[in-house]
This record gives C-alpha cells, sequence and structure tokens, in this order.
C-alpha cells in the first residue's frame, strides 16, 4: 500500500529499545494500527513531543496489510489535550476510552468511531470539573453502546414487558432494566427515579441534559457500567484502566 | 540451545539492542581473551549483588542509604521527586540542585497496571507528613502525559501537609523523557520551576 496520511490519535506509546517508540494508533481510515517510530525516543528526534498519548494528528505511515507492525515516517500533532493530565479523574476516563478501544473496536476502520473518540477526548480535557463524572460516564456508555452492547432501558430485559415509571432494577447480567416479576430472585441494582433518568441521558449522550450528579451518585453510576462492561465485554480479561477509574475516590483526594 | 544462542538469547533482550547486533557482540566475545569474559560476567553479578535500592529515596546504590541521602551538606528542606534512578543522574550532572530525591519508579498508567499502588507514593509521603523537615517538593516527572498526570496525582495526595509544591518548567513540547533532556535544559526547568495549585 505504500505511504500513506491519515488523521490518528495516539493510543499507547512505550519505548522501544534507546531510541525508538512503538506506538498504537487509532487511525481514521486504516482501524487500529500498531506502529514503530524509530528516532522518536530522542530528544530532539523529528517526533519531537508529538507521539505523546491521547494526543492527536496526521500520521504517515507505511502499511504493508501484511505486516502487524507498520512503520511511522511522521506526525504532525494538531491537539496535544494537556487538560487531561490537569485531574486524575479526566485521564482516568481517557484511558477507560482507550482501553475499550483497543480491546473491543472492530478491526475495520469505522471513521465514525475515530470521530465519536475524538470528540469525547477534547470534551473529557475541557470540560468543567462540575460536569466531569457526567461526561466520563457519558463517554464510556456511549462508547459501549456504539461497540453493540447498548443496555436495554426500554422495556424489561428478560421478557420484553414494557416497565412503569419510576425507579426500577437493572440486571447486569440480563443487560438492562428488568420488570418486578423478572427482578424477584435475580441480582439487580435498584435505581432511584432520578438515577434510572440519568443512565437514559448518560447513554443517549444528550449533551444538554439535565443530569447532576453528585459525587456519591457518579461513584455509584461508575460502579454499574464498570460491571456491565466486565460482564459484556470483558470475555474474561482483565480492564485495568477500567479498575482504576471505577475505584477513583469520589473527590481528587 | 547452544551456549552461543543463549547469549544471543540474552543479549537481545538488552534495550537497543536486536538479535543482530546480540549475535554480533557474541562472536565478539568469543574472540576475547577469557580474563575479558571473567571481568563482564562479575561486573554483571556485581550489579546484582551488590547494587540495591535506596531504602530512603530509591536511587541505585551499594551503600543504604545512598551516597546522596548520606551527605549532610545536603539541603534537606527540598525533595525532588523523578520517575526513575536514571534522572537523579540527569539532574545531578547540572549540579544546580543540592537537595534530596524522591524515585517513585514509574508513572500513572492505568492501561498499562500502573496504579497508584505499584509507585512509591507510601514512602513518599511518610517522608513529607507532620513534623517532616521538607518545605519544598519539586515534581520532576517527565514531560509526557503520563508524567504530568503523575505530578498532578502527587499534588493532590501532598497538598494536605503544608509543603511547596512545584512543578519542573519543561512543558509538553519539549517532549518524552527527563533522563535524555541535556543539562542546561534540565536546569533552566529546575530555577523556572512554578508553584503547583489545585
Ligand atoms: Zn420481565
Ligand atoms: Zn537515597
Amino acid at each position: 500500500m505504500g505511504l500513506v496520511s491519515t488523521p490518528a490519535i495516539v493510543l499507547h506509546a512505550i519505548k522501544y529499545g534507546e531510541t525508538s517508540k512503538i506506538v498504537k494508533l487509532a487511525t481514521r481510515d486504516y482501524g487500529i494500527q500498531s506502529a514503530i517510530a524509530k528516532g522518536a525516543g530522542r530528544p530532539k528526534s523529528r517526533f519531537g513531543a508529538q507521539l505523546e498519548i491521547l494526543s492527536e494528528g496526521t500520521a504517515h505511515l507505511y502499511l504493508k496489510p501484511s505486516r502487524e507492525l507498520q512503520t511511522l515516517a511522521g506526525f504532525e500533532v494538531l491537539r496535544l489535550r494537556p487538560g487531561l493530565a490537569g485531574e486524575v479523574r479526566r485521564y482516568a476516563a481517557a484511558q477507560v476510552l482507550t482501553e475499550l478501544v483497543l480491546r473491543c473496536a472492530p478491526a475495520e476502520p469505522h471513521a465514525w468511531l475515530f470521530e465519536f473518540l475524538s470528540r469525547q477526548l477534547d470534551r473529557l480535557a475541557e470540560v468543567t470539573s462540575v460536569k466531569l463524572d457526567e461526561a466520563a460516564l457519558s463517554a464510556v456508555w456511549q462508547l459501549v453502546r456504539i461497540l453493540g452492547f447498548a443496555p436495554q432501558l426500554d422495556y424489561c430485559a428478560r421478557d420484553g414487558r414494557s416497565l412503569g415509571a419510576g425507579a426500577a432494577r437493572f440486571s447486569i447480567s440480563d443487560g438492562g432494566l428488568v420488570c418486578s416479576a423478572c427482578a424477584a430472585g435475580r441480582r439487580t441494582a435498584l435505581l432511584s427515579r432520578d438515577d434510572r433518568e440519568a443512565l437514559q441521558h448518560l447513554v443517549a449522550g444528550s449533551y444538554d441534559s439535565p443530569v447532576n450528579l453528585s459525587a456519591r451518585h457518579a461513584a455509584a453510576h461508575r460502579r454499574l457500567l464498570a460491571r456491565f462492561v466486565r460482564f459484556h465485554l470483558a470475555e474474561g480479561r482483565e480492564f485495568k484502566a477500567l479498575d482504576f477509574w471505577e475505584r477513583l475516590p469520589w473527590r481528587d483526594t | 540451545m547452544s551456549a552461543i544462542e543463549e547469549a544471543v538469547a540474552e543479549l537481545a533482550r538488552l534495550p537497543g539492542i536486536g538479535r543482530k547486533t546480540a549475535a554480533r557482540l557474541t562472536y565478539f566475545l568469543l574472540k576475547q581473551p577469557r580474563a575479558v569474559i571473567e571481568r563482564l560476567a562479575k561486573a554483571l553479578l556485581n550489579l546484582a549483588e551488590q547494587v540495591k535500592a535506596c531504602s530512603v529515596c530509591g536511587n541505585w546504590s551499594d551503600t543504604d542509604p545512598c551516597l546522596i541521602c548520606a551527605d549532610t551538606r545536603r539541603d534537606r528542606s527540598m525533595l525532588c521527586v523523578v520517575e526513575d534512578a536514571a534522572d537523579i543522574a540527569a539532574i545531578e550532572k547540572t549540579g544546580e540542585y543540592r537537595g534530596l530525591y524522591h524515585v517513585l519508579g514509574g508513572h500513572l498508567s492505568p492501561l498499562d497496571g500502573v496504579g497508584p499502588e505499584q509507585l512509591r507514593l507510601d514512602s513518599l509521603v511518610a517522608r513529607v507528613a507532620n513534623g517532616s523537615v521538607v518545605r519544598e517538593v519539586i515534581l520532576a516527572t517527565d514531560p509526557s502525559m503520563e508524567g504530568e498526570v503523575t505530578a498532578t496525582y502527587v499534588r493532590g495526595l501532598l497538598e494536605r501537609y503544608g509543603v511547596r509544591i512545584s512543578r519542573i518548567a519543561l512543558g509538553l513540547p519539549v517532549g518524552g523523557d527527563l533522563e535524555y533532556a541535556d543539562s542546561v535544559t534540565i536546569a533552566r526547568a529546575l530555577a523556572a520551576r512554578r508553584e503547583m495549585t489545585g
């Protein structure tokens, strides 16, 4: 395929040897790609600071579809997103998105997945502290939905019966809300009317949602989402960034 | 596996050494007098047997505490927090810093399984906590996304102890790794360090 250029986000970067880096990129046009950036570890390399994780730019790649490791010829950074390092919660949420994309995204390129990730990372870097928990929960729930694992919130996830308004029971293993008949004898989490409504907004990703989660509620929502992901997407694999995000204290200590 | 293959395999595990270079080094060593190989083997064994992490700061050293921690002329009110012991060498080379150090042993990278528990944070808090002579903590983690967020995390841990917390002035644009920055850049970054506030 030869030399190609594509918008790309650096998902992961490790030093390789004394002077090189191996990066995992979410590219818009070629899906997830691993590439070696030779000389990127030198302080005055042509890559400079440009291969920082979570940064975005234009990647120039020598692509050989038969290869697992491509060669990165250059990377022009457009967004470094230093805001993500300003609060541990921002970085932790961004790492959860990264982890889900790396583990669960389809191999073939999907421009909309790239655009989604780019938009959400921008938002996590810039959203006010007060709205951060909501932005993080919403970003992760939306990604879960995009990856094909949307929770069932409209009717009973077991028997399809319609659900009354107000508080409801959420069953992780059934993948959504369940009616009271189905909830009997099952492990469920009780969602108050407000929490149920909040969950609907978070999954839908409505930006001007009226959701206003207290820190304690946000932590409960984090636990629910983390358990949901582990049950439906993990397939026995460890999700370390998810673990870290779930265990974050209510407030930065 | 033959002795040659074994040597090549072991050398190829070193950073920056591919199989080709490893093979070249192996054949070079084969041509050397036995004493040369013995000296190399002994030097490597000494690394394992004599060099330990300093129980105070985490620096690699033949002695415990290390020479820096044991040096009474150093300024005990200043603590410089770095990711790796190699960063200490880079800062020492500037000759501009007279305080003590603390090695974290890495940076926060939840995706790679490196959380706060994997870093030397408890011992850092203990050095700064109530009754400590430390007045200023300089966060000299790498000028990278991970280094920045690690500095943010450490600031959050330490701010209740009433010490001045500052960050070396190396922005992301410098890029990468403190260890590889030159002495002039590091000295400038130390001098221009800024107080970190929440
Ligand atoms: Zn039902
Ligand atoms: Zn020491």
